[in-house]
């Protein structure tokens, strides 16, 4: 495994008006592993998370991802950040749907700069690795719950970060589905993607995470290393 | 407290935006329309109120006591109402104490009678030798009071006595028949009432009936009802088309928001819906839980709408219904009831169909419905918008019109409206201020010079500026001197007389012109400058309130000469009461009278203070006035109006952009925080938001602007026609490419300005918050 820390928190606290999300936490993560973040609803994780995707700001303490202190960020700055340094997946997908699957992912490279014809040639790239290139005229409405993960997926990878981010990916899926995404995942770490997880699923985590870290009431309440169990 | 009310209440707490913009754009739309109905009622309410009260003349002959006699008046008069014949006498003041013009005095025994039923408002009748009442306006002012004594040389002196007013104008003043006898009476005047007079041809069917039998010549002069109520509304009538013509805009542009708005909060409201039906609401309930809640801000910026057109509007129509004695002036009920109950019934109308499509919407579907629609044809758009070279953020915003058309073509349409009325203002503005200029030049490039006072009118002598002009050369060689000065381009010799128009008191001032008159004088719109005695040129207002053309021939009286003139040209000017003559008339009617004026214009690049002191140096008994104002009250008022009903309707217009970034951005709450979450800045997530009403903005531009000169060329006319001006090309011919240009982009302005505080909002919503409340 890589040595490289991808992700250094260090004493980071997140109070809202009346509670507090996060309470001291610090996190390490290095290049190559696979993390995943669980714990019980309200307990902390989506927030560290969101600290991590430069999506909202902590009350204290530093996030620094590929030695870029998020602190030292403005709103664009951040944007710029999320555009080149990270993937995210989100348990909702969140696509466009008036766009369809290619242009959703050409999307965030064009975001970039990259002209469409260059960015549609990489998004069918990335379609033929997921195995999704009969799907990439269709519109998300007209796609399966897997289909939809995977397309998000794609749209995550587009722009070759060095993290990605996932936020209960298989929570809105079928069973079946969920285990391709989860298949889809642990190909993506084999070959060297950063990966973290943010779940309830126990299975997911112990299928594609390489360390379990449990957050409980704000703080890291145990972090445990995993043997894969595929 | 019903169901019904609270839903509607909570609704409207919870989208206080939307009510806030429903409120301000009814509020401003209501206000406007108060303004014009006001208008149109004031400007003649107080008119026909008069005249019915006082049962006026219809028609008021002038005749001349020379070819016929009171009994053959009376004999033709038959079975028509009439009063009269009274002998008539025109009093000249210039020489008295107190310059009043000049004025007609009629004889007669007492204010009341069939027709002209005159109001005495302040003291009494007269009824003695040695008194006169006087006509002026209820609560009028003027220089003269109870017991003032007016002295003519030659005639006996007058005591007023009273103040009467009289609707039709039938005389400046009276006094008891036998008095006037001792004015030495030139003319008998005859007061008409028609059985039907409500147009020129029936007016002048009725003259021909009372006229019938006499013998040739005995008619002098004329003046119908007709023509005092046109000469009295003259003014006030130039704003009516104009602030209709807003008035209508502001409604439309309220009616189409508000159906905007209202459809938005429907669609936007789906789960609220589905829950309110979940809950028991029945489909009548739901309806009208949603016309309440479109209905508080309606019924509350249509109040303070009433309330703001009443305080704006009276100042306007104050000053121009004073001359009538309106001190107090409210508007008629029925303009406040039109816009206290039609205006909450518009917006209702315009919430009717989607409140309809609300109560129509079963549970299931609407607490499962999707936030955003999908047709076909905005994702062929998306599809191909998303291959072109431009910014994605701006083929993003492209696109997104085509989400919802419905919303989109409300939206194009206030844009539309909006460019249409800044282009209409623009123009309005631009042809008044264009025939401002051509009637009240600011003489610019001329200096206008005093020789003395106005022959027949008394020296006013004004302290500051010293000792009145009295030129020391005489106006041959005053006229070669000013040809001499360095820098002379032009000179044009002014003299003036006093007259009276026969027929009713018409006052006239016949001015005399006299070398380059081509190049100085009033702009010939018809026929040609007068070039002998006995011709005059007019201004169209002239003829208008006459019932005159060119070719016509009219009698005036100046001093004691009574002559006829032929009317042979239409001439530009503003004052109505103004007649052009060459001077050689000037000869025939008042042998060896002096310019009192002159117009001189300097070569560009003259120094105008170096000129003055030339002027100065070869006659120093000339006076240089300094440089004119050139604008006029109610050209003021009329650029003032646009620029404000500009401004209002054009920030109606970009309200409409505001509510609809509003609901889109509200709509895509989720995708705009996804383009966040992968990377789209603040600032894209603004242009994209703003390119979405930018591109409505340039289509509401290209095709409001037409529109918007369309409207100018039909409105202008009407304008001068109701203010009896002409719509010559100077009013017309406004428009030019560079502000077409402009004003074509007046829409992109509009639509950016309406949607950038939205826009911005939306680029900093907090991604975490919207993507993680699913």
């Amino acid at each position: 495994m890589n040595n490289d820390v991808v992700v250094a928190i260090t004493d980071l606290r997140k109070e809202y008006a009346d509670s507090v999300a996060l309470n001291g936490v610090s996190l390490t993560v290095r290049a190559g592993e696979a993390v995943a973040v669980m714990g019980p609803s309200g307990s902390g994780k989506s927030t560290l998370l969101n600290m991590i995707a430069g999506l909202d700001r902590p009350t204290s303490g530093s996030v620094v991802v590929h030695g870029t202190d998020l602190g030292s960020l403005d709103e664009t700055g951040l944007a710029l950040f999320r555009r080149r340094g990270i993937g995210m997946i989100f348990q909702f997908f969140n696509l466009l749907d008036d766009l369809s699957a290619l242009d959703n992912v050409a999307l965030a490279a064009q975001l970039t700069g990259t002209p469409a014809s260059q960015a549609r040639k990489r998004a069918l790239e990335l379609f033929g690795e997921l195995g999704i290139s009969n799907r990439r005229n269709i519109y998300p409405a007209r796609l399966s719950g897997g289909e939809r993960q995977r397309v998000a997926v794609a749209r995550a990878l587009m722009n070759r970060p060095a993290l990605l981010l996932a936020d209960e990916p298989t929570g809105a899926l079928d069973s079946r589905s969920g285990e391709q995404v989860m298949d889809l995942l642990l190909d993506l770490n084999q070959i060297g993607q950063t990966l973290l997880l943010v779940t309830h699923d126990e299975r997911l985590a112990t299928r594609c995470a390489s360390r379990v870290v449990e957050v409980v009431d704000g703080r890291i309440a145990r972090e445990q290393s995993l043997e894969r169990t595929s | 407290m019903s169901a019904v009310w609270s839903a509607a209440w909570a609704a409207v707490r919870r989208r206080l935006l939307q009510t806030i913009v429903i409120g301000v754009v009814v509020c401003a739309s209501t206000a406007t329309i108060v303004m014009a109905l006001g208008l149109l009622e004031s400007a003649a309410a107080p008119f026909d109120r008069a005249f019915a009260t006082q049962r006026g003349a219809h028609l008021a002959a002038a005749f001349d006591p020379a070819k016929t006699s009171d009994d053959q008046l009376r004999k033709a008069a038959g079975q028509t109402e009439s009063a009269g014949p009274f002998a008539q006498s025109t009093l000249d003041t210039s020489t008295g104490e107190i310059f009043k013009g000049t004025l007609t005095v009629a004889g007669r025994a007492d204010p009341g009678g069939p027709v002209d039923r005159l109001t005495i408002w302040e003291g009494r009748w007269a009824t003695a030798p040695g008194e006169i009442v006087l006509n002026r306006a209820p609560g009028g002012n003027g220089r003269t009071n109870l017991g003032f004594q007016l002295t003519v040389p030659g005639r006996p002196t007058l005591t007023v006595v009273g103040f009467a007013h009289s609707v039709t104008g039938s005389a400046d003043a009276w006094v008891t028949p036998e008095q006037v006898e001792a004015l030495q009476p030139t003319v008998l005047q005859m007061l008409y009432r028609f059985p039907n007079a409500g147009t020129a041809a029936e007016v002048a069917e009725g003259q021909k009936s009372v006229t019938a039998g006499l013998p040739e010549g005995a008619l002098l002069g004329t003046l119908s009802h007709l023509t005092v109520k046109d000469k009295a509304t003259s003014e006030l009538g130039v704003f009516i088309p104009f602030l209709l013509i807003f008035g209508v805009l502001g409604l439309v542009v309220a009616v189409l928001i508000v159906a905007n708005v209202v459809s938005g909060a429907v669609v936007a409201g789906f789960r609220h819906i589905g829950m309110l039906k979940a809950l028991g609401f029945t489909p009548g309930q739901v309806m009208a839980v949603y016309l309440v809640m479109v209905s508080i801000p309606a019924v509350a910026g249509c109040v303070l709408g009433t309330l703001a057109g009443n305080v704006f509007a009276k100042p306007i129509v104050q000053d121009a219904v004073e001359g009538f004695g309106v001190t107090e002036l409210s508007f008629a009920p029925w303009v406040n009831a039109v816009a206290l109950l039609g205006m909450p019934a518009l917006v209702i109308s315009a919430a009717l169909v989607p409140a309809i499509r609300a109560r129509r919407l079963p549970a299931a579907q609407a607490i499962s419905a999707g936030t955003t629609a999908h047709s076909g044809r905005a994702l062929r758009v998306q599809r191909w918008l998303s291959g072109t070279p431009l910014p994605r953020s701006v083929s993003l915003g492209l696109g997104l019109p085509f989400a919802r058309l419905g919303r989109s073509a409300l939206t194009l349409a206030a844009v539309v409206l909006g460019v249409m009325t800044v282009t209409l203002a623009t123009g309005v503005t631009m042809s008044i201020t264009a025939y401002n200029d051509a009637v009240r030049p600011s003489y610019a490039d001329r200096v206008e010079v005093l020789a003395g006072g106005p022959p027949g009118l008394p020296v006013m002598r004004n302290p500051e500026m010293g000792e009145p002009p009295a030129a020391a050369l005489s106006d041959a060689d005053d006229e070669k001197m000013l040809r001499a000065v360095p820098g002379t381009a032009a000179v044009m010799a002014v003299s003036q007389l006093e007259t009276e128009v026969a027929g009713g008191t018409q006052n006239a001032t016949v001015l005399f012109y006299r070398g380059d008159v081509s190049a100085l004088g009033p702009r010939v719109l018809t026929g040609h400058w007068p070039d002998g005695p006995g011709q005059v040129a007019v201004p169209s207002r002239f003829l208008n309130q006459r019932g005159l053309s060119v070719g016509d021939t009219i009698t005036v009286q100046a001093k004691e000469n009574r002559t006829q003139l032929k009317i042979v040209g239409v001439v530009l000017t503003n004052n109505e009461d103004q007649i052009f003559a060459d001077w050689t008339a000037l000869n025939v009617l008042a042998p060896g009278t002096r310019a009192h004026a002159y117009q001189v214009k300097f070569t560009p690049g003259t120094d105008r203070a170096s000129f003055t002191a030339a002027i100065g140096k070869g006659d120093p008994g000339l006076r240089v006035l300094p440089p004119r104002d050139g604008s006029s009250s109610t050209a003021v008022i009329i650029i003032s109006a646009s620029v404000v009903l500009t401004l209002v309707l054009g920030a109606v217009a970009a309200l409409g952009v505001f509510n609809t970034v509003v609901l889109n951005a509200r709509e895509r709450r989720r995708d705009l925080g996804m383009l966040k979450s992968i990377g789209m800045t603040p600032r894209q997530v603004t242009v994209l938001l703003s390119t979405s009403m930018g591109a409505l903005g340039l289509v509401g531009g290209l095709v409001g602007m037409p529109v918007g000169v369309a409207v100018h060329q039909l409105l202008v006319p009407a304008m001068a026609h109701a203010g009896q001006a002409d719509a010559v090309d100077i009013l017309m011919d406004v428009y030019h490419a560079p502000a077409l240009a402009l004003l074509a982009l007046a829409g992109v302005v509009i639509a950016v300005l309406g949607a950038l505080v939205p826009a911005r909002g939306a680029a900093h919503l907090s991604i975490a918050t919207v993507l993680h409340n699913e």
